[in-house]
């Protein structure tokens, strides 16, 4: 129920400030923010895990639990002040004025509960609509947020969903009331890529549609150049930079603002004639920020007596619209100064074949119940026909979504998996059918794994270096304490970590440092080939590129091959040589980079091409938003995996896509793909990323 | 001797004022919880507080804290003047202050260097960051320092098992008839139904309830983890059978099970050896299976780590096997071939009874603490470098499921004290002399109208006991889940 006569902004932040409490000290979590989102406009909020982008959320929300406080400034909802609102106004207002999406679409919505049921309680509570009238709405907005079915979906329950769809609820249930303003925190880092494609072209159209102003939280920065009309880079619980989308991508004002953009893989940059930047150091703990600017200790620009002197405010750039940049020296830098491009490498040679694998096939058969099984027996085929081969020192990435099965590839390669029919060849030693526990030692060492999530790789009751050590201890390197204590120093300094890392407990550590532990501990035993599992997909966008770059190095001086799983194509593109592209247990696409990156394709390359967000203006990309979910591995659609979802289905005759799965068929020099696509149709595909001409 | 009041002399002038204090605390307290929850339901209902004045709850909070510290202080006042006026000024609750003093110092002493070092001292040092673990911490550490004073024979005023003609059921404070030179002057917490001193069998019962229930519930934490770590981490059929036997042995009624573990016929049942007159009787079946899990967890403990370094491996693992197994052979075969340890038969008994019914719950505990952390990455690092299932379970596993056990043992010690307690109610095991809480409130019990305090001192030490570890349990978990 939008008060209608208003014309105002929709939200006006000042100077707002909130604290946290703890027992020890006040942990201040944003300062000094201010914002105003008018009708209709998109405002993007970006910036690392940890700089404030959530609580400005909660903050508006005025939902800031037992501990947090605004401690300063307004923030005022249609010219109305929500710090002085009472529980009562402010219970109105929540969710029928103000709507807010989280990550986790699982925990926003009560499992227990009918879909329709909690749709319909948000207008039958907010406005004592009947349950008949509820319901209307609730189809209505279902079927605006392009589910199929939706008098099914209302009767179902939140777990029969997937999660793309789960999240499509999420959205309804906000719209459900018209809100004026919609907060979205994060709301696609849980889905796939080409289901986020989805949900954002969504809440894009519902947008447009409904005339809601929205508050998009997330650290992805080419999202929200897809997204949002303005934007606002935070950094340490300040925003730093804000402006139009425009302004802020093409004419940065901010030091972090241009590190930033310089450390992630745009299309152009390349692992060996030009590298990406890290932002040097660490971010801040809250309360060891320094003085003056908190950006101060990791820019280029830093100038002492200047920046590291009192409060800086932020300053207006003249002649753009609303543009504004926390930076006391915007007028001395040059901002259109090129990137000093880093050390420049040479493109090793790939050496002798490392790796082959020869019509790899894993099937599990799962039980219908663990108990009494045993006549209801369904196969799921997780590994469908792999062949490649990875040479030495050659970055192979596998990319795929969810359920591809890169994981149980993974699984077979280390031997924690045995395959179920092919071979694997490591150095042309037959492996496939030895479980890890008889494999011998130099096998073993040879294989080994940097996993994902650096919060979960290290063991969080031992030291850092009793855990490498262990591994050398595993591996027999060394014969003595006192040897193995001086390889792990001397491995502590090939990942760049000082040596008093060795003591310290994971717990001590950030992500990123974390993650090079894990490094570390892959290369304890010479590691020939290196299983990098999303290595890098946890951290923040500043961290990834140190690590990226970490990695490289000691891919080159160790002549190791890589093999990068991932589903983000941006990074892909930068650090790969080959890449193979996974679907459902198939391969669909092998070549090397270049050219899986350019037609012609297989549709679901196309397609996840497209979907990957870039945070690049000049980049035009063709639109193309895939209809549905990925099947499920247990019960695969008949004939070509991906003729569920594939927008060229109809250019192939007799069904064929339906009936047969399509064979393997060489492009060019080294390039696969599978598909019945014919030769011309595939030839007159045009390329997904342009970049315009400037 | 003149018959010792509760507060003697001094009670006539502080009486009146710790009553005024007591309820003083108490209609503030009880004030306070009114008027909170009133402003809570207003604040609910949408009424807007006042805010210029300020909650009125927290108007009466502000006098809550002088209040109770003044009590405490009255508190502190009996005890100093028991202790520093002559022997009677301060009554029965002065003497027992002047008997307990090794505990007071050592309290003291326990809690002013712990808060001096509590930020070196990991979880443990966290406890003093919780009043309620603090509280809980307290009231433990009487009872261990109390158990470990008698030990030493200095709280303890008389003979737990002598019984002096006259003092029958005499109430506390009665002077000892025919009291010699060199003998303590009072009963203070007066005499049994049999005339034995009511507070150094107290005292002395702490000692077998804080050596039997931590002991018990260490072995039952040995078994259940034995067992729940490979369950878990294997899974499959091996974790349906172990799964299954638990919930047996937890579908069984306990006290059932206790009755029949120590029915005279079952304990002299057994299997006898062929060829020889052994009898491999019921209690050392259980007590030789179920006591050789600490040392096998030892063995593995010891043998997955240094495996790579065999000098090492050789010297951890031999070194168990000569303690632990001499151990072992003392406690469960009773065949300590130095004759040195031995466990009495009521007490092994009672002490297999516990491990037994409570590994099962632990094992579970375990288990689904292991289903958790096995997803973890740095479980698949351990298993992609080549690790053995044992080293992963133990040196991966179970330290980083430490925090949940380290709770739950401070829980099921509480239990344990219980569990003893309720056994010797019901006279099983131990022997009816045996000064333990459960035995002496069951002997108390029959009489309990007419003379009430026989049962009502060992009951309220029990129930004290199990509260501090309750209280000790919160504390940790509350601190283990900040950082």
């Amino acid at each position: 129920m939008s008060d209608d006569t208003y014309t105002g902004p929709i939200l006006e932040i000042d100077q707002l400030s909130i604290s946290f409490f703890t027992r020890l000290r006040e942990i201040p979590a944003v300062m000094d923010f201010s914002c105003t989102v008018q009708p209709g406009e998109a405002m993007g909020l970006v910036g690392e895990s940890g700089c404030g982008k959530s609580t400005v959320a909660l903050g508006v929300m005025q939902d800031l639990g037992v501990n947090g406080r605004v401690v300063g400034g307004s923030i005022k909802f249609k010219g109305r002040d929500l710090g002085t609102m009472s529980a009562e106004e402010l219970r109105d207002i929540r969710g029928s004025e103000i709507a807010m999406i989280y990550q986790e679409p699982m925990a926003s919505l009560n499992p227990a509960m009918r879909i329709g049921k909690q749709l319909m309680e948000v207008p039958m509570i907010h406005f004592g609509t009947s349950e008949k009238e509820a319901y209307e709405r609730a189809l209505e907005v279902v079927t605006d947020v392009k589910l199929p079915d939706p008098s099914r979906i209302l009767n179902s329950f939140p777990h029969q969903l997937s999660g793309g769809q789960q999240q499509r609820i999420v959205i309804a249930m906000a719209l459900m009331s018209k809100p004026s303003l919609l907060i979205l925190d994060e709301p696609t880092t849980a889905l796939d890529v080409t289901v986020e494609a989805a949900v954002v072209e969504l809440v894009k159209d519902l947008g447009k549609k409904y005339g809601t102003s929205m508050l998009f939280i997330s650290h992805n920065l080419g999202l929200v150049l897809e997204t949002c009309d303005r934007i606002c880079v935070m950094y340490s619980g300040e925003a730093v930079e804000t402006g139009s989308i425009e302004d802020v991508f093409d004419d940065m004002q901010h030091p972090y603002t241009q590190a930033l953009f310089r450390s992630i893989p745009l299309p152009g940059a390349d692992k060996n004639s030009r590298p990406l930047v890290a932002i040097p150091g660490n971010f801040p703990l809250p309360h060891e920020r320094p003085q003056g600017c908190n950006f101060g200790p990791r820019c280029d620009y830093f100038q002492d007596g200047l920046c590291n002197q009192g409060d800086i405010r932020m300053q207006p750039i003249k002649g753009d619209d609303r543009h504004g940049s926390r930076c006391l020296r915007i007028d001395q830098i040059d901002w259109s100064a090129p990137i000093e491009i880093g050390a420049q490498t040479e493109k090793p040679e790939p050496g002798d074949v490392v790796l082959k694998m020869d019509n790899l096939k894993k099937y599990y058969e799962v039980a219908a119940s663990a108990l009494f099984g045993g006549a209801n027996k369904k196969v799921v085929k997780a590994n469908e026909t792999l062949s490649f081969e990875a040479r030495e020192s050659e970055t192979l990435a596998i990319v795929g979504e969810s359920g591809c099965g890169k994981s149980t590839f993974a699984k077979v390669l280390m031997g924690l998996e045995t395959a179920t029919e092919g071979q694997i060849l490591l150095h042309n030693q037959e492996i496939q059918a030895t479980p890890i526990e008889e494999r011998d030692t130099k096998t073993v060492s040879n294989v080994q794994m940097v996993f994902q999530n650096p919060f979960d790789t290290l063991n969080p009751s031992m030291t850092v270096g009793r855990q490498i050590i262990r591994a050398l201890e595993i591996f027999g390197i060394g014969d003595d304490e006192a040897a193995r204590e001086q390889r792990m120093l001397e491995l502590l300094d090939l990942v760049k970590l000082p040596r008093e890392f060795a003591t310290r407990m994971p717990r001590q550590l950030s992500g990123g440092q974390k993650q090079r532990v894990g490094i570390a501990r892959a290369f304890a035993g010479d590691a020939k080939i290196v299983v990098a599992d999303e290595p890098v997909s946890a951290l923040d966008v500043s961290v990834q590129a140190a690590v990226t770059d970490l990695l490289m190095e000691i891919q080159r001086e160790n002549k190791t091959t890589l093999l990068f799983i991932s589903h983000d194509l941006s990074i892909v593109r930068y650090l790969s040589d080959r890449v193979m592209v996974m679907y459902l247990g198939h391969v669909v696409e092998l070549g090397t980079t270049d050219q899986v990156f350019q037609p012609p394709y297989h549709p679901y390359t196309e397609a996840l091409l497209s979907a990957v967000p870039i945070a690049d203006t000049s980049i035009e990309k063709q639109h193309i938003v895939l209809e549905g979910d990925i099947p499920s591995a247990m019960n695969p659609p008949p004939g070509c995996p991906f003729q569920t979802r594939c927008r060229w289905k109809d250019q192939v005759s007799d069904n064929l896509c339906e009936k047969d799965i399509p064979p393997v068929r060489d492009m060019a020099q080294g390039h696969q793909v599978k598909c019945h696509l014919a030769d011309d149709i595939l030839a007159r595909m045009e390329p997904v990323i342009k970049i315009a001409a400037e | 001797m003149e018959p010792l009041t509760w507060t003697g002399a001094l009670g006539t002038i502080l009486n009146p004022v710790f009553t005024f204090a007591v309820l003083g605390l108490i209609l503030s307290v009880a004030g306070y919880v009114l008027l909170n929850t009133f402003e809570n339901a207003q604040t609910a209902f949408g009424v807007t507080a006042n805010r210029a004045s300020g909650p009125n709850s927290e108007y009466v909070l502000k006098f809550i804290f002088p209040i109770a510290a003044f009590t405490i202080l009255l508190c502190a006042v009996y005890l100093l003047t028991g202790i520093l006026a002559p022997y009677g000024t301060a009554g029965i609750i002065g003497e027992l202050g002047v008997r307990l003093l090794p505990v007071w110092i050592a309290l003291v002493v326990t809690f002013y260097l712990s808060i001096t070092y509590k930020r070196k001292l990991g979880l443990y040092g966290k406890l003093f960051d919780s009043p309620i673990g603090m509280i809980g911490f307290a009231i433990v550490m009487f009872w261990v320092f109390t158990a470990v004073f008698v030990a030493m024979d200095l709280i303890i005023t008389h003979d737990p098992l002598g019984q002096v003609s006259g003092m029958k059921n005499k109430v506390p404070g009665t002077p000892l008839r025919g009291a010699e030179d060199g003998d303590y002057a009072h009963y203070l917490l007066g005499g049994d139904n049999l005339a034995r001193d009511v507070f150094s069998r107290v005292v002395k019962g702490s000692q077998v309830v804080l050596v039997i229930a931590p002991a018990a519930t260490l072995f039952a934490f040995m078994v259940g983890i034995t067992l729940g770590l490979p369950a878990g981490y294997f899974g499959g059929k091996l974790d349906t059978i172990i799964s299954f036997v638990a919930n047996l042995v937890l579908a069984f009624p306990v006290i059932l099970l206790f009755f029949l573990l120590v029915t005279p016929e079952i304990r002299a049942a057994g299997i006898p050896i062929p060829g020889t007159e052994y009898i491999w009787k019921v209690p050392t079946i259980m007590a030789s299976i179920l006591f050789l899990f600490p040392l096998v967890f030892l063995v593995v403990l010891f043998d997955s780590r240094y495996f790579t370094q065999p000098a090492k491996r050789n010297l951890y693992v031999g070194l168990t096997v000569l303690i632990g197994g001499y151990i072992y052979l003392g406690m469960a075969w009773n065949a300590d071939p130095l004759g040195i340890i031995s466990i009495d038969d009521g007490v092994l008994i009672v002490f297999v009874a516990v491990v037994f019914v409570n590994s099962p719950t632990v094992f579970r505990i375990v288990r689904g603490l292991v289903l958790d952390i096995k997803t973890r990455d740095y479980v698949a690092a351990g298993q992609t470098r080549g690790e053995g299932p044992w080293y992963i379970m133990l040196w991966e596993i179970l330290p980083n499921a430490r925090g949940p056990l380290i709770v739950d043992f401070c829980l099921r010690i509480g239990y344990t004290t219980i569990l003893l307690g309720t056994l010797g109610f019901f006279g099983l095991g131990l022997s009816s002399e045996s000064p333990d809480w459960g035995t002496t409130i069951n002997s108390g019990r029959r009489l309990l109208s007419v003379f009430p305090h026989p049962a009502i001192v060992p009951a309220l030490a029990l129930m004290s006991l199990v509260l501090g570890l309750n209280l000790l349990a919160d504390g940790l978990r509350e601190e283990s889940l900040k950082d």
